[in-house]
């Protein structure tokens, strides 16, 4: 099961060919379409109608019934299923829930914010959880939204091409959802899923359009390449990160010409060609040149598809545009452009960005190309770019001084370069790329997909975010807050040690992200409250001679727990058995005290099973058996900070070690007097005739004093 | 060290000398009794040669015991040397001193072995006593409450070790 999962998300980002073409070709436009994947890999998130009495319907929060015997796959999103939902309290309601894939970390923190919250313009979401779902045997984060009882926006279009006129547009298409994105910027989210197959009427009448879901996934992880700007088109779809409001304005804009043209521009080119153009043509130029846009939305279209961040419309710009008024122009930089092309592979290329882009994909190619000198030339001559060759220079001159070692591999070299030719663009090392404020879904989504910390390890371990950022044209106070959390990272990463690590990253960077461990894994536990709670379930299954403690537990409660554990964390690395298991109760009895979790049967048998070698710290054999008799009593109980007070109180401790004291010293003293006795310079019946002469000595001398007395007597009276 | 118990005994012996001749300036007739019937106890003394000198208290306490009768009988007449001599040129009295101190010597002879069983079977009571002691403590505190005479006992090997390779002071 979890294998097909994995390879469902893998499969994930949508083919732009087959996702855009029209319904008559199969495209997202058709009333129902899938990615075309291995049908094995699908996950079986539904079943049957027949199987409904093998997976019951699942229940969050006591109220929502979620049925998988009735999917809805005509309002799935890409890497969530869409199941019908009823509303025990409201029946009436129209709902569905959206199951999340556990194999991948979702928006939980925007979950929170936005269901608080009423946003026109948004997919309403009423409520959201973890909750057992019987298909795939675990918890999965289950997300329930009203029902958008219009459909999809593609969908009402029927079998003919989205279209909307420039009459139309502004009012049926962008002040609808400029009133969500006003309302998300405020609030400081963006929504990162704006694309024309995630767009819902919510009313039958099909007037009240709404942006569709955004928390089921990583940010923009489910865009199609078109809709993203150039450098998160760059990023691998995990890694492109919430960026900013401009973002979504860019998709907006991409949907606009969509809807304009009646088609995909891009519809016949693969998603490197959609990049490479956007790189050495600029979006707006890419996608329109050839195009006909009407003459009143030029203005509104080119500030919405400006590739330069700063030079994008904002929400402010559209608002003044939709009430007729002149946006504020900003002037325009040219790209930066070569006037005769770079050769690589093949391939001609006229901007740095775009060469960055096609080295990150070659990097042994690459290497040869960059330590070849070519590029240096075509930078100083065609491009004019001096200090951007220098650079590229003063990074072949590093690597070949760190020759053999890791800072002078190809990886380094090319990872480096092309943060040089390409300041803006994401982090690219080996085939992970990301945008700095993508590292972190990017990282949980590598360690779902290999269960492993190896290359976001090497990234942290090169500092290459660090040199990243110190690249960057404009150094901001953004900027300096990143750079101290990935120092902060870093030497996390460096602690190999319970609490710390790769595994402490993780959670740092994902606060949401469910604790990984063996123990709790299918119990979806994202946060701190419900640790010991499900533990304490788990503990009936778990192995009861396994201590309930692994380096994902650690690394999740020192990220979750808002107390000072440093000391326990300490106590767990000890590599005496006795003292780490101290600490684990400790630990365990300070969060369960702190957090007000009543009784925890399971959980504190199971560590009264494992105390024997704490008790054994304890030398009176009475009190470790006083103490052993003592546990069943406090198991039954259910509560750890007494169970850890039995263990580990200082006065009990404080007796037994005098007590000890006292102990060794009666024997060595009862030694001392054996050896008097019967030593070994000892001549035991020598040292008793002489005992023998002396008490016949005294017992002759007081019989001659009665003796004498009596002689008195006798003769003198 | 020799110096001081030399001048230890030559302080004690003039003692004795003093208050010997304080004794038979003040009580002659006594000390002339006490003299000839001690004799046994005077030559204990001299071939006793154990610490305590057991063998002459016990001898002397017996002859002690058959003089003193004699010392009364002295001390109720004239209380005169020429009473004192009399008495230690009679056979029968110089006869029961003697044996007296004879009794003595038996007493010495027979008693401390029987005393030494008695001691030995003791001895052997407490060392059985305090090893249960020690079994118990071990049994309540595990094998680690021993680990002061371990401790000590290495000390000692090592000390003893050192002495022996210690190399001698030069002169």
């Amino acid at each position: 099961m979890a294998n097909a999962l994995e390879q469902a998300v893998e499969t994930v980002e949508p083919d732009t060919i087959e996702s855009l073409l029209p319904p008559e070709e199969g495209g997202i436009f058709a009333p129902e379409t899938k990615p075309e994947s291995d049908p094995a890999s699908e996950p079986e998130f539904g079943t049957d109608p027949e199987d409904i009495s093998q997976h019951p319907p699942a229940t969050l929060h006591g109220r929502y019934l979620i049925f998988p015997a009735m999917p809805l796959p005509a309002l799935d999103s890409p890497t969530a299923k869409a199941y019908a939902v009823e509303d025990r309290t409201e029946p009436k309601q129209n709902l569905f829930a959206l199951v999340c894939s556990p194999m991948q970390p979702t928006a939980t923190h925007v979950m929170k914010k936005i269901r608080e919250a009423s946003i026109t313009g948004l997919l309403p979401l009423l409520d959201y959880g973890p909750t057992f779902w019987s298909p795939l045997g675990q918890k999965c984060m289950i997300v329930v939204f009203q029902r958008p009882l219009g459909g999809r926006f593609i969908d009402s279009f029927g079998k003919v091409s989205p279209h909307l006129s420039e009459y139309e547009i502004g009012a049926k298409y962008v002040e609808p959802l400029l009133k969500a994105f006003q309302r998300l910027s405020g609030m400081g989210l963006t929504h990162r899923a704006v694309r024309l197959d995630n767009l819902y009427y919510m009313d039958e009448e099909k007037e009240n359009l709404v942006l569709g879901e955004c928390v089921s996934t990583p940010p923009g992880h489910d865009q199609p390449v078109l809709y993203e700007s150039v450098e998160c088109a760059m990023a691998m779809p995990s890694g492109r990160g919430p960026g900013f409001a401009g973002d979504d304005l860019y998709a907006l804009g991409i949907g606009m010409v969509i809807l304009l043209l009646s088609k995909d521009p891009t519809r016949k080119l693969s998603n490197d060609e959609i990049v490479h153009g956007k790189c050495d043509q600029g979006t707006y130029p890419f996608l329109c040149s050839k195009e006909r846009i009407p003459l009143q939305l030029i203005e509104i279209v080119r500030g919405l598809l400006a590739d330069a961040p700063e030079e994008r419309w904002d929400i402010e710009a559209i608002c003044r545009w939709t009430e007729g008024q002149k946006a504020h122009v900003t002037q325009r930089k040219s790209l930066l452009k070569a006037k005769s092309p770079y050769m690589f592979m093949d391939k001609e290329f006229y901007s740095p960005r775009s060469i960055a882009y096609a080295f990150s994909k070659n990097i042994g190619e690459a290497a040869k190309a960059i330590r070849g000198g070519k590029l240096d030339a075509w930078l100083r001559k065609a491009l004019n770019q001096p200090e951007m060759a220098d650079s590229i220079s003063a990074l072949i001159t590093l690597a070949k001084v760190h020759t053999g070692k890791p800072e002078g591999s190809d990886e380094i070299l090319i990872s480096k370069s092309c943060m040089r030719l390409d300041p803006l663009g994401p982090v690219r090392y080996k085939d992970f790329s990301f945008m700095p404020d993508g590292f972190g879904e990017a990282f949980a989504f590598e360690y779902f997909r290999k269960s492993n910390f190896q290359v976001p390890a090497e990234i942290l371990a090169r500092d290459l975010v660090g040199y990243y950022l110190g690249t960057l044209p404009v150094q901001s106070s953004d900027v300096s807050s990143q750079l101290k959390t990935f120092k902060t990272l870093n030497s996390f990463a460096k602690l190999n040690e319970m609490g710390f690590g790769m595994e402490r990253c993780l959670y740092e960077l994902n606060k949401t992200l469910p604790c990984q461990s063996e123990f709790l894994r299918l119990d979806f536990v994202y946060d701190i409250e419900s640790f010991l709670p499900t533990l304490d379930t788990t503990s009936s299954k778990a192995d009861q001679q396994a201590r309930p403690m692994d380096k994902h537990m650690a690394a999740f409660i020192a990220t979750h727990f808002n107390q000072d554990i440093a000391p326990h964390l300490k106590a767990l690395c000890d590599p005496r058995e006795e003292t780490s298991m101290i600490g684990l109760l400790s630990l365990y009895a300070l969060m369960q005290w702190r957090m007000g979790h009543e009784h925890l049967f399971g959980l504190t048998e199971w560590l009264g099973n494992l105390l024997q070698p704490a008790i054994n710290t304890y030398h009176s054999r009475t009190t470790q058996q006083t103490i052993a008799q003592e546990i069943p009593s406090l198991v039954r109980q259910g509560s750890l900070p007494d169970l850890f007070d039995l263990i580990d109180n200082s006065v009990r401790r404080h007796n037994d070690a005098l007590a000890f004291k006292q102990a060794q010293f009666e024997f060595s003293q009862a030694e001392s007097e054996i050896q008097s006795f019967v030593g070994e310079d000892v001549d035991q019946e020598e040292m008793a005739v002489k005992s023998g002469e002396q008490a016949t000595a005294m017992t002759s001398v007081i019989v001659g004093m009665i003796g004498s007395v009596i002689i008195i007597f006798v003769m003198i009276l | 060290m020799n110096d001081q118990a030399q001048q230890s005994k030559a302080t004690l012996l003039t003692w004795i000398l003093l208050v010997g001749t304080f004794m038979v300036i003040l009580a002659g007739p006594t000390m002339v009794l006490m003299f000839f019937g001690l004799l046994p106890t005077f030559v204990a003394y001299i071939i006793d040669r154990s610490e305590g000198k057991s063998a002459a208290f016990t001898v002397g306490s017996a002859n002690f015991l058959g003089v003193f009768p004699f010392i009364v009988i002295l001390w109720r007449g004239e209380n005169s040397y020429t009473d004192a001599l009399n008495i230690t040129t009679e056979l029968v009295s110089m006869l029961i001193m003697y044996s007296a101190s004879a009794f003595g010597w038996l007493i010495f002879m027979a008693l401390p072995t029987v005393i030494s069983s008695f001691v030995l079977i003791m001895q052997q009571r407490k060392v059985a006593q305090l090893r249960g002691l020690q079994k118990e403590l071990i049994e309540e505190w595990g094998a680690s409450v021993a680990a002061l005479v371990e401790q000590q006992h290495s000390s000692d090997q090592e000390h003893h070790l050192e002495e022996t390779f210690k190399k001698p002071a030069p002169r």
